[in-house]
């Protein structure tokens, strides 16, 4: 029989691959907060098996399902049978939204995306007071959590660029609308187009970023090729960051948070580790860490679309940071950063910031 | 009062950026109006600062979140927070349950009581402002 839906002609093998052993439910942070089966990887396997097998179909009942994933690849990454459950879980949304079944929120954020060039629909695009779209040696691109959510840590990472005398420059940038694919609907080209002119007309040879995720989404998507083709240096802050003289130190308790969008999905688990050694000597790992990460529960757009659920998951690897008395939780992540911050409550005396906004506050006590 | 089928109590202040205000013997109570919660839609953070922080009238003193929105709170008043509501820690929903009882934000200890002046308040200059706010807002959701 043929099938209805291309995510069973592309992953119908590794659907039937699940052997149902349960080990990603130990690690879904979905199921850990709600501590229901479907919303959990295998649960989501059988949920599409059935569908396959024609038992049920696709339809609206299945939003709060398929669309509740964070897309954190704790499953996959745990998995012995091999299967890749984001991929997949991204395709379903796609022929969930061919069949007009799509969550509120992420059909707001397509629509957005088509009339705006950030996912907030805001009007008036940060400038941080620098000029932006000038020659320089690097592009800092934001991104849209970055620029609208969470200024006071783009202003840090600014700041800190300033004092490394770093040649950089903002651009008039676009969002990267790599989110897109991960809730069932398409990049945007038209914003894409835009970023790379806007790229390559400061005729710097790297863009540097500070979201995992516009990171991602320039390395790998199609629509960003002419920026790989045209040799541009793509690199996350972490990255960057690792190579310079940070002479600063502190004995302040620090421990680190892998963002999942640079921790399993890119491989980018040591660079960060690298530079806060060197500033904190008395670094400590949570309980869960590198490809062991928990979630910090804002990706997948579950943050716009399931708030609430999003932020026990954050308030739930809040809990491991508290757990090891981490005067500071750093992370290399606005979205991390933003719903980290968002779940803790007034009488936890943790901090919680990017990498850049703590060296930069160490520098700034120092002169 | 209801304008427009929203409840605009009347013997309060407002903000213009729709945060109300009330006198509570020395301090001033804020919080959000009837008007901007249901714009909003569901609330899932408010943050609450520190007691002691100094706030400028017109500059942002803290973030209130919605699932589709994130607003600043804009200070009424010169002054510094006296106090904030605890409860929406746990529930920031009673902003859309009680806004103007259980889901007061901030108690403010203003400069100078006199500012209040300068909000909006009374029946007519309420009615004008929020209808020229229903009109503003009418494409959206």
């Amino acid at each position: 029989m043929e099938a209805k839906y291309d995510f069973e002609r592309k992953y119908r093998k590794q659907i039937l691959q699940c052997s149902r052993c349960g080990y990603c439910q130990a690690v879904c942070p979905i199921f850990g907060i709600t501590h229901r089966p479907s919303f959990n990887a295998r649960g989501k396997m059988l949920l599409l098996k059935e569908v396959m097998d024609g038992k049920i179909d696709l339809n609206e009942e299945l939003i709060d399902t398929l669309f509740q994933c964070t897309t954190c690849a704790a499953c996959k990454e745990n998995c012995p049978s091999g299967v890749n459950v984001p991929e997949i879980i991204k395709q379903a949304r796609k022929d969930m939204v061919n069949i007009g079944s799509c969550h509120p929120a992420f059909t707001g954020m397509n629509e957005v995306l088509q009339k705006n060039t950030n996912i907030y629909a805001e009007d008036e695009p940060e400038d941080f007071g620098r000029e932006r779209n000038k020659k320089a040696d690097y592009v800092y691109f934001v991104g849209c959590v970055g620029l609208y959510r969470e200024d006071e840590a783009t202003e840090a990472t600014l700041d800190l660029l300033d004092r490394l005398d770093v040649d950089y420059t903002l651009v008039d940038e676009a969002c990267c609308s790599g989110v897109l694919e991960d809730v069932g609907h398409s990049i945007n080209t038209d914003l894409a187009d835009k970023n790379i002119e806007t790229i390559l007309a400061t005729g710097a040879h790297t863009v540097i970023t500070g979201c995992p995720y516009c990171y991602r989404t320039f390395k790998n998507k199609d629509a960003y090729a002419p920026l790989r083709e045209k040799g541009i240096q793509l690199v996350h802050m972490a990255q960057f960051l690792k190579d310079l003289d940070i002479s600063v130190t502190t004995d302040l308790k620090v421990t680190y948070h892998d963002p999942c969008d640079l921790g399993r999905h890119c491989g980018i688990y040591e660079e960060p580790r690298q530079t806060i050694r060197k500033i904190a000597p008395n670094f400590v790992e949570m309980a869960h860490h590198h490809a062991d990460s928990l979630c910090c529960g804002s990706g997948g757009g579950v943050r716009g679309a399931f708030p609430k659920n999003s932020l026990k998951m954050a308030r739930h690897r809040l809990d491991e940071a508290l757990d090891v008395q981490a005067d500071v939780l750093l992370t290399e992540c606005n979205s991390c950063v933003h719903n980290l911050a968002n779940a803790k409550l007034r009488k936890d005396k943790i901090r919680i910031m990017n990498t850049t906004q703590f060296i930069n506050e160490l520098m700034e006590e120092a002169e | 009062m209801d304008i427009g089928g929203y409840n605009m109590p009347e013997d309060l202040y407002y903000e213009p950026n729709h945060w109300w205000v009330k006198q509570d013997g020395d301090l001033l109570v804020m919080g959000m109006d009837d008007f901007a919660q249901k714009l909003a839609g569901e609330i899932v953070y408010v943050q609450l600062p520190d007691d002691g922080k100094k706030i400028t009238a017109g500059k942002k003193l803290a973030k209130v979140e919605s699932g589709k929105w994130l607003g600043k709170v804009i200070a009424p008043v010169n002054g510094v927070i006296d106090s904030v509501n605890e409860e929406l820690e746990e529930n920031p929903g009673l902003i859309n349950e009680d806004c103007y009882g259980k889901g007061w934000m901030y108690k403010i200890k203003p400069d100078d009581a006199g500012d209040l002046s300068k909000l909006i308040t009374g029946a007519e200059a309420l009615t004008k402002w929020i209808n020229e706010e229903i009109e503003k807002y009418a494409d959206t959701e």
